[in-house]
């Protein structure tokens, strides 16, 4: 079977130019703003949100509708955050959201908040996204013009008011604790949990932080109901996916498909690896995921599937090695990419990351020490389930499934002594 | 507020000396948490007593001019306004705000990590410190042109060690590290979610896609002749895939990395076999002075500085 990308955000990317408001609402674009606001009752959309079965597209897979049913029914002023700090490697699919859909992004949150009751959304989005900062700016501005945002909206009595935060470059942001923090101007640092964001987030208030693609699917969810995307996809993985592909293929890009499309029929649609090479392993869920190998490329792109192989969807973004790769560099860049991210509050993070990056080091230069490859499967597993957030344990699972895949690579870069004291 | 420790434009004696610490451009939130501070603190005051290796003027910082603080402060201050009166809570405007005047001045100065601190009501440490957490707040000015080229894996797969090593190889400069003329800043930097457009860079934090060593000479060419325009590519425009280094190429070659090569940092010694803390020694004993100890004297010598209005 030939796979074949369905666009639902993807929509119309690439031939309109849907930054403009103009080409946007012809597109029928806030149409679903305007219905939530006058015609749904905030608990309708939260209903919607639940029944849809979307889950969180951000990494963790959380189910959407339950994240929102967390909040304390008090009466404290609540936020909703939109989490644009795509940083997690081999993602690229918030930014293309951002700066090819804005519109749809905002409706999306502007509709999220409105489905919490909340009188104050945030979009925070990465520092090194300059561009879609600028992009995003203009298209507040346009949305403020035409009513969108403001008091009264719609004549409903209805205040939003929006607000963008521009990051300063760090992954660690992507965390939602820590992207509270730098959102409150402090250094980005993850908080202890509980309390959890939905009972004390930002400024101590319930707070829900959503990704740019979780929102964005509010919009298509509004226009054509719960059931349209819940029909789609798997048992525990409903709707579509956005799938950033890259590595060793020849079309590397997003690629919006339904929950549960073969991985095969992914590469295949990202135009397959070089002539003459095969695929030998693949990263399913960005930086922070095991790999899973050749058995595993008939299995669905979905949650259970992902989980099932040993490695998670993430947030979804696939990396395609074929057999040219040289894993001890690909582990030694992802190991110094979470050592440099890592904040430096937890020790074994904080240190840890940095011996295995020292470790990994020493091998590609083909200075191993005989113990090394023992050093990093041990570390590695020493630094998981002992941090205050997610970083630290996300430097093992690659690691630990390419050494035990392709351990005559790890165990060829190790040198004797004699060697190592020539070499110096 | 009576108590308040400091005002916009007087001399803050600590802060002067915490500012004049930056050894880098950017300095990764681990370094700054590893407890190495004899080391560091030995060789960053070191660093404050010499001249500058190269003290730019505004003009070369990128999108800024050559201008007095206070007039950059007059400037500002109403957009300041406008951003602390965006939030519920006024601290959070404290990177928009870092954010704003680093557009003025190309990089954050000192000033303006106190012009902020005075606007906020928070102490100039507390800002100093959230500042350091970001790597793209540089508390050292940068070239004209700040090149961050994505060592991180989808690039590496697509060949982002040879054009770091090109880079290298054309700058004659390493990472996190400023060309003598003050032209370009080069950094490598991790994933810029541009996977699809791999190898990838960013000038400015303007994106380039598709690096190739041809484009890269054409760029440097137009960057030195001063007739370089950053122009973005829209994501979707994407041509068929023209470049990718063969990987056999690069583990026939021994797989050495480009980075890493003599590069030593006195924080960063490295593990059993790792040869870059011997480097720094022989470098210690070849010129012992300028690694110095923080004798008393030296530290009487340069506070004594710093209260005479000091080296700045």
């Amino acid at each position: 079977m030939t796979a074949v990308a369905t666009p639902v955000l993807m929509q119309g990317i690439g031939e309109a130019d849907l930054r403009n408001i103009d080409v946007y609402r012809e597109r029928g674009g806030y149409k679903q703003l305007a219905r939530a606001f006058c015609e749904m009752t905030p608990a309708s959309v939260l209903d919607l949100a639940k029944a849809s079965g979307l889950r969180g597209r951000g990494g963790a897979g959380f189910p959407t509708g339950s994240k929102w049913g967390f909040l304390p029914s008090n009466d404290h002023p609540r936020y909703m955050v939109c989490n644009c700090d795509e940083a997690e490697p081999g993602t690229f699919k918030d930014r293309m959201l951002l700066e090819e859909a804005p519109h749809l992004v905002l409706e999306g949150i502007l509709i999220g908040a409105y489905g919490i009751g909340c009188k104050h959304a945030f979009i925070y989005i990465r520092g090194e996204f300059k561009r879609g900062y600028e992009i995003m700016r203009r298209v507040v501005e346009e949305a403020r013009a035409a009513g969108f945002i403001g008091k009264n909206l719609f004549g409903t009595g209805n205040d939003l008011e929006f607000t963008i935060h521009r990051g300063a470059g760090a992954y660690i942001c992507g965390e939602e604790t820590a992207l509270l923090n730098s959102l409150e101007g402090k250094r980005g640092e993850p908080r202890l949990k509980p309390p959890f964001p939905a009972v004390e987030g930002l400024y101590k208030m319930p707070t829900v932080v959503n990704n740019v693609e979780t929102l964005a699917y509010l919009v298509p969810i509004l226009e054509r109901g719960a059931q349209w995307f819940s029909a789609v996809g798997t048992d525990k993985s409903k709707g579509y996916k956005i799938v950033s592909v890259s590595g060793h293929v020849k079309k590397p890009g997003n690629y919006e498909v339904p929950m549960g499309t073969p991985v095969r029929d992914l590469i295949e649609l990202a135009g397959g690896v070089r002539e003459g090479r095969k695929v030998v392993a693949v990263q399913p869920g960005g930086g922070s995921s095991a790999c899973i190998f050749e058995e595993h490329l008939d299995l669905g792109y979905d949650y259970e599937s992902m989980q099932k192989a040993g490695s998670m969807l993430g947030s979804g973004a696939m990396v395609v090695f074929d057999d040219t790769t040289d894993f001890v560099r690909a582990a030694h860049s992802l190991v110094r990419f979470f050592a440099h991210e890592s904040c430096g509050q937890c020790t074994p993070c904080r240190e840890g990351g940095h011996w295995l990056e020292q470790t990994l080091e020493r091998l590609v230069h083909g200075r191993g020490l005989p113990s090394d490859v023992d050093i990093l499967k041990k570390a590695s597993r020493q630094m998981t389930g002992l941090n205050l957030c997610a970083l630290g344990d996300s430097i093992e699972p690659f690691l630990a499934s390419v050494i035990s895949r392709f351990p005559e690579q790890f165990e060829a870069r190790v040198a004797s002594p004699r060697e190592v004291a020539a070499s110096v | 507020m009576p108590n308040r420790r400091c005002t916009a434009f007087s001399t803050e004696q600590s802060f002067e000396i915490a500012s004049c610490k930056v050894e880098k451009v950017g300095v990764s939130a681990r370094k700054a948490a590893v407890p190495n501070g004899v080391m560091e603190s030995c060789c960053s005051l070191e660093s404050a007593q010499e001249t500058p290796r190269f003290r730019l003027d505004n003009a070369m910082c990128f999108g800024a001019v050559n201008q007095d603080f206070s007039d950059i402060y007059a400037r500002v201050r109403p957009d300041c306004e406008a951003l602390m009166a965006q939030y519920p809570d006024r601290r959070s405007a404290l990177l928009p705000m870092i954010h704003r005047f680093a557009a003025e001045e190309g990089y954050t100065s000192a000033d303006a990590m106190r012009a902020c601190s005075e606007m906020l009501n928070l102490t100039p440490a507390t800002v100093e410190s959230t500042v350091s957490f970001y790597t793209l707040f540089f508390r050292k000015p940068v070239g004209k042109y700040m090149l961050q080229v994505c060592r991180n894996l989808s690039c590496q797969l697509a060949g982002a060690e040879d054009v770091m090593a090109y880079f290298r190889e054309q700058l004659g400069i390493g990472h996190l590290e400023t060309t003598e003329d003050g032209l370009f800043s080069y950094e490598e930097v991790e994933c810029l979610a541009a996977c699809d457009r791999a190898p990838c860079m960013q000038v400015n934090l303007e994106f380039v896609y598709d690096l190739t060593p041809k484009m890269i000479d054409d760029m440097l060419v137009a960057m030195r002749g001063g007739a370089y325009a950053v122009a973005p590519l829209p994501q979707t425009a994407r041509p068929e895939r023209t470049w990718m280094i063969d990987q056999d190429d690069q583990i026939s070659r021994g797989g050495k990395s480009p980075g890493g090569q003599g590069v030593s940092d006195p924080n960063n010694a490295g593990g059993i076999g790792d040869s870059s803390g011997i480097i720094m020694l022989d470098r210690i004993l070849a010129q012992p002075q300028r690694f110095a100890g923080r004798t008393r004297e030296r530290l009487l010598s340069e506070s004594s500085a710093f209260t005479d209005g000091g080296p700045r």
